[in-house]
């Protein structure tokens, strides 16, 4: 036991002195700042309040139309500055001038159909933000014209919040933060492994009185013991976010044992390969198709991660313990074989 | 060449002798189990946040056809119960949505009421005919402003800047032959010409068949609509001036499409990255390098030797991938080539810097990671903010939508990646030597050495000004992958960080080469070191308002651009450059190497103040 701490001290420092988890975290940082770069993105084009109230945008209408007609109330509802006119080329004109942004014309309607026109400034970044807000009141317009001719849409009014940051944070950014960490334990197995072995340093160890198994634990252990501060550190840290990851215990462990199976699959190709180079290759590749075969289960390991953390009443303690089988036989394969490995020449 | 090409060679009999034997069969039939998954999975429907939500349905209540729901079949009272208790996230009473009070029940029920919406969309487009059931049309057309300043407008080229929606809404554009009758929708100049042709004529009670023209637009569209659960498609045709909208039928574009196209670009270069920098480093720690340094070929020969099978691997991969995507070849060859060089550069730099392979895993990594950033960063905000033709992935975007850009944006995205990888061949070539590789030192010493390396001690002054010069195209780029870790902070405070990094990245850049000097006895007077202040504040300002040329062409003026390029003044920007860098060195140079950072935060000072009087003045 002893030796293994002392060789388990020996990985973490090497660990720490290579800043490895430094990097780690910088490059999770990236990724989570990306992801938040692509949520600003997706915001943008879902959620046209989140412009109106987070910048001062200030978009004026103009609108031709019959009195009566309820779009101008629609999108003074939707935070739009309407003026009315009495005729399109006035209407027109000012757009011209730039006193309105965009102008509406709704003709005299003689038919079912309401062919509108809209027209909006060429050559001006902000016709997208001036589209998005019109959305909501066009929709509500559209459903009124439908009631009108007798046709009657069911769940138009619009309840309950906004669902899509609630969804990309859980579904997306938590499951990749949660994971992220045990691809790079995965990395840093083969890395030790082939070092020692291309470096020769291993036949020095091995003359040392320690077990084989006892050198190799001690890397997968050090290699699982950084996943497990990352973790830990990402659930507080979003946790200081205001986003709460719920069954965190549940969460953690699941991210472990999936960072300890991992690391158990790179030891046995990283002993079969012996070079880093290859090892690496068939990890990469490995991954890939681990990642997308895991996609029909279900719930996949991703999935399983942020409906954990999203607090689905429906997942429970029994959807975690069956991951504890590739782990366990994962463990046994490689200690089985791990000696063998060593010795055998590829 | 023909000494490139036989290192080539050398080099792939590496690669090959790497995989020979037994080892060859597992990795191939690795690589078939990938392709053969790969190509099963790209087949299924991607449901990203798949029973992310539980939802309680009434035994005869309506189906719930959205993936991100498990639905549970029970009776009102239970359902209710379940409810409460928390079993479940909301109950489907019939058509009411019963919701709890609590946050993830709330965005449940915003998600079924989409969701459930849309379902009954398709219903609706069932039962009634067309005019009935999308009674509005929205004919949108762009218009010019009267006498706006020219500056911005000359400098947009962009067709439409919905671009987002111009998938959906290019299959709606009304074909080319037009029916005879139907005149209002084709050619539209003016709105008031337009007005005068209102259909009125052409309403359904006169066209009793299928005529009106919007009619088959809110046919197409609702084809797309209902198959929507498909990924996004990307390869949108022509996309013309008018659109018609159907406002229910408006689906929010995801910007899936740079993602995708990011991927498939990049993560294959990915894995010849891992050959090219783990060869390097095993020739580096068994000395082949070296041996191979002391033959004659020269230090370029040897690395573009190295770098040219992975090279070819990956221009035969962006060829393969935009054939099939269905994109231009010539234009994908253009738009990515650059790209590869550019991490290639960082990868060789990678390479020569690390000698153990959990650094170079990393920084591989990160590497990775920073350049999908800047692919995939700006190119979020097609259309949306002109900032993002600092991407040569919108160039791709707008290849693949059929949509063209102009000679300056393709030099705008493209030009600091082939710098970079020029530059990186010019620090390769000259730290490739024995000293450099073999060394195992920390990093910061390790970048010190390598313009020590850099810096020819004939030509002092003109190594300087060069220096700075070509250290324009990083300090851009790290700027600009700043704004993405900036993203984090709250919005209040995103500026002067801004602000504050670019102005420290900058006194860093133009102050190292001296310092260098300095930490190695070569220059030692204060005389000498202000000329050699003025020649990198010269040639940094040089490559300053190059690139900031290059971009106005492209770009209008915008906060941010000013943030990072100061104002358009000439000499006092030069006497600001100079000032700093001066007394940055002239710091470090009395009070030693240690206050170097010291020295940095002074100049930094200094600088910050200028900008933020100039971005004062300009707001």
């Amino acid at each position: 036991m002893n030796q293994y701490l002392a060789l388990l001290k020996r990985e973490l420092r090497s660990i720490l002195k290579e800043k490895t988890i430094v990097f780690a975290i910088m490059v999770q940082f990236f990724v989570a700042s990306f992801s938040s770069i692509i949520l600003v993105g997706i915001m943008a084009f879902y959620d046209p309040s989140s412009i109106s109230e987070n910048s001062q945008v200030n978009v004026r209408v103009g609108v031709v139309s019959e009195t009566g007609n309820p779009l101008p109330d629609y999108l003074r509802d939707g935070n739009l500055r309407v003026s009315s006119f009495s005729d399109a080329s006035r209407a027109e004109a000012a757009f011209l001038l730039g006193q309105v942004d965009a102008v509406m014309i709704v003709p005299e309607n003689r038919s079912d159909v309401v062919d509108m026109k809209l027209i909006l400034p060429e050559l001006d970044a902000r016709k997208t933000v001036i589209f998005m807000m019109l959305d909501e009141p066009l929709k509500r317009y559209e459903n009124h014209l439908r009631q009108v001719n007798g046709v009657q849409l069911n769940y138009a009014d619009s309840g309950g919040k906004p669902h899509t940051t609630y969804e990309f944070l859980y579904s997306v950014i938590v499951p990749i933060l949660m994971l992220f960490p045990a691809l790079i334990a995965g990395s840093i197995v083969i890395d030790t492994v082939s070092e020692e072995m291309e470096n020769k340093t291993f036949d020095t160890l091995m003359s040392a009185p320690v077990s084989l198994g006892q050198v190799f634990m001690s890397k997968i252990s050090a290699a699982v013991l950084t996943v497990v501060i990352q973790v830990i550190m990402w659930v507080g840290l979003l946790r200081l976010n205001s986003i709460t990851v719920l069954n965190p215990a549940l969460v953690i462990l699941l991210a472990v044992i999936i960072a300890t199976t991992i690391s158990f699959v790179t030891g046995i190709i990283a002993l079969y390969f012996k070079d880093r180079e290859r090892a690496q290759f068939v990890y990469s590749i490995v991954l890939v198709t681990a990642v997308g075969g895991s996609y029909f289960l279900d719930p996949s390991p991703f999935g399983l991660i942020s409906r954990l953390a999203a607090g689905d009443p429906g997942i429970n303690m029994l959807y975690v313990v069956p991951y504890l089988v590739p782990l366990v036989t994962m463990g046994v394969l490689f200690l089985r074989f791990s000696r063998r490995l060593v010795f055998a020449r590829n | 060449m023909r000494t490139i090409l036989s290192i080539s060679k050398r080099e792939i009999t590496r690669l090959r002798t790497r995989f020979s034997g037994r080892s060859r069969l597992i990795v191939l039939a690795v690589v078939a189990l990938t392709i053969i998954s790969s190509y099963v999975i790209y087949h299924q429907d991607l449901v990203i946040s798949k029973g992310l939500y539980t939802v309680g349905v009434t035994p005869d209540g309506p189906p719930v056809a959205d993936q991100r729901f498990s639905v549970v079949k029970v009776e009102r009272q239970a359902g209710y119960d379940l409810l409460r208790q928390g079993a479940i996230d909301l109950y489907l009473d019939g058509e009411e949505i019963v919701s709890r009070g609590d946050d993830r029940s709330q965005y449940a029920a915003g998600a079924l009421q989409k969701s459930m919406a849309k379902q009954d969309l398709i219903r609706i487009s069932n039962e009634y005919e067309v005019d009935r059931a999308f009674p509005l049309r929205v004919e949108v057309s762009y218009l010019k402003l009267l006498g706006n300043d020219g500056a911005t407008e000359t400098a947009l080229t962009d067709t439409g800047a919905l671009t987002g929606r111009e998938e959906i809404l290019s299959e709606a554009q009304p074909p080319a032959a037009a029916g005879a009758e139907e005149p209002a929708v084709t050619s539209m100049t003016t709105p008031s010409a337009a007005i005068a042709e209102m259909p009125g004529e052409g309403s359904p009670e006169q066209a009793p068949s299928a005529g009106s023209e919007t009619d088959d637009v809110v046919r197409r569209q609702l084809a797309a609509f209902a198959d929507s659960n498909q990924l996004p498609e990307f390869k949108a045709e022509f996309v013309s001036e008018n659109e018609v909208i159907i406002p229910s039928l408006m689906q929010p574009p995801v910007p899936l499409a740079q993602i995708i196209i990011t991927f498939l670009y990049v993560v294959p270069v990915f894995f010849v990255s891992l050959f090219f920098t783990s060869g390097f480093t095993e020739e580096k720690i068994n000395r082949k390098l070296i041996v191979l340094l002391s033959a004659p070929v020269t230090r370029l020969q040897v690395i573009l030797g190295k770098m040219l099978p992975y090279f070819a691997y990956s221009v035969v991969i962006i060829i393969a991938i935009t054939l099939a995507l269905g994109g231009d070849l010539l234009l994908g060859v253009a738009i990515f080539v650059p790209v590869m060089l550019f991490i290639f550069s960082i990868y060789l730099m990678v390479a020569l810097t690390y000698r153990t392979f959990k650094d170079q895993t990393f920084f591989s990594v990160l590497a990775l990671s920073v350049v999908t950033v800047y692919l995939v960063g700006p190119a979020m905000f097609v259309g949306v903010n002109d900032l993002s033709y600092i991407s040569p992935l919108t160039l791709a975007v707008e290849m693949y939508r059929g949509e063209s850009f102009s000679v300056g944006e393709y030099f705008l995205a493209e030009t600091p990646l082939l710098l970079i990888f020029g530059q990186s061949l010019f620090v390769g070539t000259r730290v490739l030597n024995e000293e450099y590789l073999m060394g195992f030192k920390p990093l910061p010493t390790k970048v010190a050495q390598a313009l020590y390396f850099i810096i020819d001690r004939n030509h002092l002054s003109t190594s300087v000004f060069f220096l700075s010069l070509f250290m324009v195209p990083v300090v851009f780029m790290v700027q600009l992958s700043s704004i993405a870790l900036i993203s984090n902070l709250p919005a209040l405070f995103t500026l002067w960080f801004l602000v504050v990094i670019s102005v420290v990245v900058e006194e860093l850049a133009k102050s190292a080469g001296i310092i260098i000097l300095l930490r190695h006895g070569i220059v030692k007077s204060w005389p000498d070191i202000l000329k050699l202040s003025l020649l990198s504040a010269l040639g940094f300002l040089i490559g300053e308002k190059l690139l900031l040329y290059l971009a106005l062409s492209v770009l209008s003026e915008s906060v941010f651009i000013s943030a990072i390029f100061g104002s358009g003044l000439l000499v006092m920007p030069l006497i600001l450059h100079m000032v700093t860098t001066f007394l940055v060195c002239l710091i470090t140079a009395r009070l030693g190497i240690r206050y170097f950072p010291l020295a940095v935060l002074v100049g930094t000072v200094i600088h910050t103040m200028y900008n933020l009087l100039v971005i004062g003045a300009v707001a």
